[in-house]
């Protein structure tokens, strides 16, 4: 938690005196003065306060290209262990997955692989499932491992981002910045050989993002909104994403969202996924 | 001769309207033509075999929705081969597949998500803590240890041995979905592109086939063929016309009255939106000989009176010609219009429907042509006589017996022998007709694309070698519905498709089948460790759906597209099969209805086939009973004609027995070479219809005119026949039997089969016309013939 908190001012600090030798830079010069880089605009975007734990309640909406949609609701719980993020999905319907749940540890190197584990109550048993890429899809949806981990972040480690003009969502003035691969391999991992997000300039969240695939066509668009400010904490209700290329749909819709309730460490444990809620 | 011309007739006075404007109408005809030609651009090429069955049919609609639900339709199906040891299962085979792979994703009308190859799958294999999916690339082999991990891995996969890659290693399939089947000839020529610049090792080669290259190639293939043997077949015509009459007239005229009825026929097709059919290829042919043969009577009885009228100016000439030759012509032109209405009543297959159609607009568009715009043309022309026919002018001349041409002599000759023996060719014919029904017996209903093929064409190649080491590239589908969302979850509906695969895989020739059973009793199997005993199918409800769940952590979210729907309500099941012909499919499309309605279907699920197959059974099936039906329907209709125009149903009847002993004819040729029934040899009933007739009534009509004329009827009545119609039949025989012979040459082997049997349709129907129609008449002395009268004057 402390730790977290030093990054985020540290951050914070560094962005202030870049601003303003960014502003000479001629991507700034070119459009308007007002706007910042792409790379502290990425920053901002990252030094957000996200809370060190949270449970909400996850439903997921999927639905394929001819519109026939599958409904699951989940019950999930997501907390920081310095750089480590754990998370734990329970299923909680339909009735054939409930008691269905997935444990994750993400390690903040991203040389360790990730840790998951499954419990799937027809068998009884909690299988650990081989790590996945970072540009697979996750549960049927269509964000990828990436997309999940990073949540309303982005990745400066992948991405370098450069600022391409104002943008505007729903009436929200944003800046639009592009990310690009730092380099073909990290765009066929990830599976995106661009990225354009317009962030919202008052709180610093992306309120709309598109991804190209590596073969440069447009992959999917990526809206957020429902965004209210919880518990001090600036948070995303909905998550839609449709997938150009294949038409399927995922809609996340986040409830019951809490940022205080205690979040014990024991949720994050194989024996917990297989007691169940 | 000739009876003299009554001036005050209605077809005097008609003629000679017709003459008095000869320019204007001329130019109104080029202005038809030019403007019908125009639109010929427009015509649209339909060359899958989806055209033979009407829109709205049942079979075409489930596999419509089969293909919307499932995204399956008529792959392209690259097959790379390796002779070495290691099969494909090295660094450098496997390189090509991923390459081939992406290059596909790039291509136009491939469906970038409907791409099935090694480097595009999962494997689902258990450890010992539990399943994982990961993409058979997911470490890109580069030494033949990890290639050789790759074929473990696959080997392991029963789903993918023998559909993905060959039991023995020696060969993967890249499967890949077209967006647009009709755009399967362009497709299946970027991918023949693609492929050859693939850098190959020695032991490696790459094979292009299934459905969509079949059909992509199969339409561009007779195209081809058809654009090369088609002006052949009109240079021959039009030679053979030159050789007929030895002037300019005598071969310019057929040749304006050819290009105006194949311009207009082609000109309205593509004004309409009718389609070019795979079948319609064989329509200009038919056109031409049409045409030309409307000319040929014409022109013969042009030389004729104008050899016996050296004093008539060019307007008479005309007029008198035509007044002689209207009805004949009229009446052949009304027969033959009758047979390919008949046709196109009876068929259901819009090709042949449309065949049958324009076919009959072209027989009127060349009949108008040979009454209007010919008599305008040679009344502008002065007269000039033909060398074959000055002779004919001594004999007006001088009243000797006139010495004939090597033509009107071998007719003449023909006549001879027919008078001489009439009661031989009646037996003969009544051979034929008893040949062609026990031949008919042998005759077999068969339909393949790829038969149409000669055997070194690579598409012949690759289906040879792919279907060596694969379990077959043509597809059964089998859409399984059940009521409810999630029903296919239910364990008593998994075994029902999987008791279902077990059974068609006992006919000989089904060589495997793909279903969600499959996966599931993978997904079971790594569950358990990868032991062998567990490679069955979920016992619950809730193991399935878990499984589902299980799969989808890392997998992408439309995997199983292709054989499940999204609600999990409906199933496709691929049965494989090595052959795409219908001796081959039929039997199996049978077994599997009987196992649909005996044992499969019933309230909880139910299931009907579908795809390609299933279409093309569905057609091919109807061609047997389709062509019994158009061959009565076409019979009748001529019949009716025939009598009508004679106003005597034993003329009717006359008239038909040529066309019997023709039929009958091919039939036995059919039945003793081992010639099927396909689309292609059932059409020949009907063009031999259409086309033979215009024998018999040439010949019943001059026998009529000659009969009547004489007072006592000899053999030396009927002999008059052959030098005049009969060498004009004689010049119409040729040119139809070369210009259909000369299919022969094609390329594709349906044509040739099709070209041989008309050519020889014809030839028995020439045959039977000059020699039993005048052995008939001198054997029963038909009323209707006027032997009555003839007899009464006597």
């Amino acid at each position: 938690m402390k730790k977290l908190l030093l990054i985020t001012c540290l951050l914070s600090t560094l962005s202030l005196p870049l601003w303003a030798e960014t502003d000479k830079t001629p991507a700034a010069l070119n459009d308007s003065a007002t706007l910042p880089t792409g790379e502290d605009v990425a920053r901002l975007i990252n030094s957000r306060d996200e809370g060190v734990f949270v449970s909400r309640k996850l439903s997921l909406l999927l639905s394929d290209k001819r519109g026939k949609t599958r409904h699951r609701e989940t019950m999930s719980y997501r907390k920081y262990y310095a750089g480590e993020k754990r998370t734990v999905i329970f299923y909680l319907s339909p009735k054939n997955v409930k008691g269905t749940a997935f444990l994750t540890y993400d390690y903040e190197q991203p040389e360790q692989e990730d840790d998951q584990w499954l419990y799937l109550p027809a068998l009884r048993k909690v299988r650990r499932i081989s790590a996945a890429d970072r540009g697979d899809y996750f549960l049927g949806t269509d964000m990828t491992y990436e997309d999940i981990k990073l949540e309303t972040r982005v990745s400066t480690t992948d991405f370098t981002f450069h600022t391409v003009g104002p943008c505007e969502i729903n009436g929200f003035p944003g800046v639009e910045i592009e990310g690009q691969p730092i380099d073909q391999a990290r765009a066929r991992e990830l599976g995106y050989s661009k990225t354009r997000s317009c962030v919202d300039k008052a709180i610093w969240m992306v309120r709309r993002s598109q991804f190209w695939d590596i073969k440069g066509e447009l992959l999917k668009t990526v809206d957020i909104s429902g965004l209210e400010k919880i518990q001090g904490i600036w948070t995303q209700k909905v998550i839609h994403v449709e997938n150009h290329k294949t038409g399927h749909r995922t809609q996340l819709t986040f409830n019951d969202v809490d940022y205080q309730r205690p979040v014990a460490d024991d949720i994050f444990t194989t024996q917990s996924i297989k007691r169940g809620l | 001769m000739h009876s003299p011309v009554d001036q005050n007739s209605k077809a005097w006075q008609f003629f000679r309207t017709i003459t008095a404007a000869p320019l204007l109408s001329i130019l109104l005809s080029i202005c038809l033509i030019i403007g019908f030609a125009n639109a010929i651009p427009r015509l649209e090429k339909d060359t899958r075999s989806d055209a033979f069955m009407p829109k709205g049919h049942p079979a075409r609609l489930l596999s419509e929705q089969a293909r919307a639900t499932f995204g399956l339709g008529d792959p392209m199906i690259i097959a790379i081969i390796n002779t070495g040891p290691e099969g494909v299962f090295n660094p450098h085979t496997l390189q090509l597949v991923e390459q081939l792979t992406r290059q596909l994703q790039a291509v136009n009308n491939i469906d970038p998500e409907g791409i099935t190859s090694l480097a595009t799958e999962n494997n689902i294999i258990g450890s010992a803590e539990g399943m994982e999916v990961e993409p058979f690339f997911e470490y890109f082999p580069e030494t033949s240890e990890a290639a050789a991990q790759i074929r473990s891995a696959v080997m392991a996969f029963p789903l993918y041995v023998g559909t993905l890659v060959a039991e023995d290693g020696s060969g993967t399939l890249i499967i890949a979905e077209q967006v647009d089947s009709d755009l399967a000839q362009s497709t299946y020529k970027t991918l023949m592109a693609l492929v050859a610049t693939a850098s190959l090792n020695d032991d490696e080669s790459i094979h292009i086939a299934g459905e969509g290259a079949l059909s992509g190639y199969f339409g561009a293939y007779i195209d081809a063929d058809a654009s090369r043997i088609t002006p052949l077949s009109a240079l021959l015509i039009i030679a053979l016309c030159f050789l007929a009459f030895g002037t300019l007239r005598g071969t310019l005229i057929p040749a304006f009255v050819v290009l105006a009825t194949t311009a207009s026929t082609l000109g309205l097709m593509a004004t309409l939106g009718v389609s070019f059919f795979i079948i319609t290829s064989a329509l200009p042919v038919v056109l031409i000989g049409i045409a030309v043969a409307d000319s040929i009577h014409i022109l013969t009885e042009y030389y004729e009176v104008s050899a016996q009228g050296p004093q008539l100016k060019p307007r008479e000439l005309a007029t008198i010609t035509m007044c002689r030759i209207w009805r004949p012509i009229t009446l052949t032109s009304l027969t033959t219009v009758a047979g390919f209405f008949g046709l196109s009543l009876a068929t259901i297959m819009p090709p042949m429907k449309y065949f049958g159609l324009f076919a009959l607009f072209g027989v009127s568009i060349a009949w108008l042509y040979s009454l209007f715009i010919v008599p305008a043309l040679l009344s502008l022309l002065k007269r000039r006589p033909s060398r074959s026919y000055q002779n004919r002018a001594h004999d007006v001349d001088t009243g000797k017996a006139a010495p004939l041409d090597f033509f009107a002599r071998i007719a003449s000759a023909i006549g001879a022998v027919s008078l001489a023996q009439p009661k031989l060719l009646l037996s003969l014919g009544i051979l034929t007709i008893i040949a062609g029904m026990h031949g008919s017996t042998k005759i077999e209903l068969d339909e393949s694309l790829l038969a149409a093929f000669q055997a070194d064409e690579p598409i012949v190649l690759a289906n040879t070698a792919i279907n060596k080491a694969f379990d077959g590239t043509y597809f059964l589908d089998v859409m399984v519905t059940t009521p409810e969302t999630e029903d296919l979850f239910k364990p008593s509906n998994l075994q029902k498709i999987e008791a279902l695969q077990a059974h068609m895989e006992q006919h000989p020739d089904v060589k495997g089948s793909t279903s969600i059973a499959d996966y599931l009793k993978q997904m079971n199997r790594a569950m358990h460790a990868n032991a062998p005993q567990y490679y069955r199918l979920p016992e619950s409800v809730d193991l399935s759906a878990q499984y589902f769940l299980l799969y989808s952590v890392t997998a992408d979210p439309t995997d199983f597209d292709e054989i499940i729907d999204y609600d999990y309500r409906l199933a496709n099941i691929r049965i494989n099969l090595e052959k795409e012909n219908y001796k081959t499919i039929a039997p199996v499309v049978e077994y599997l209805n009987l196992y649909l309605e005996s044992t499969f279907n019933d309230d909880a699920i139910s299931a009907q086939p579908t795809g390609r197959t299933y279409i093309n059974y569905a057609w091919m099936q109807r061609l047997g009973e389709g062509h019994i039906t158009g061959l009565s329907v076409t019979l009748s209709m001529v019949f009716i004609m025939a009598a009508i125009s004679f106003r005597s149903l034993g003329a009717g009847f006359f008239c038909l027995t040529p066309i019997i002993v023709t039929i009958s004819g091919i039939y036995a040729y059919m039945g003793y070479t081992g010639i099927s029934l396909s689309v292609s040899s059932s059409m020949f009933a009907a063009i031999a219809i259409g086309l033979g007739v215009d024998f018999s009534i040439h010949t019943v009509e001059r026998l009529q005119t000659l009969i009547g004329q004489s007072s006592s009827v000899t053999d030396q009545t009927l002999l008059a026949l052959f030098p005049s119609t009969g060498r004009a039949l004689l010049f119409n025989f040729l040119t139809l039997a070369s210009g259909f012979g000369i299919l022969v040459f094609s390329k594709v082997v349906i044509l040739q089969e099709f070209g041989t049997c008309v050519a020889l349709a014809i030839t028995i129907s020439f045959l039977s016309s000059m020699t039993l129609l005048p052995a008939m008449a001198k054997t029963f002395k038909p009323r209707f013939l006027g032997y009555h009268s003839a007899l009464a004057k006597h």
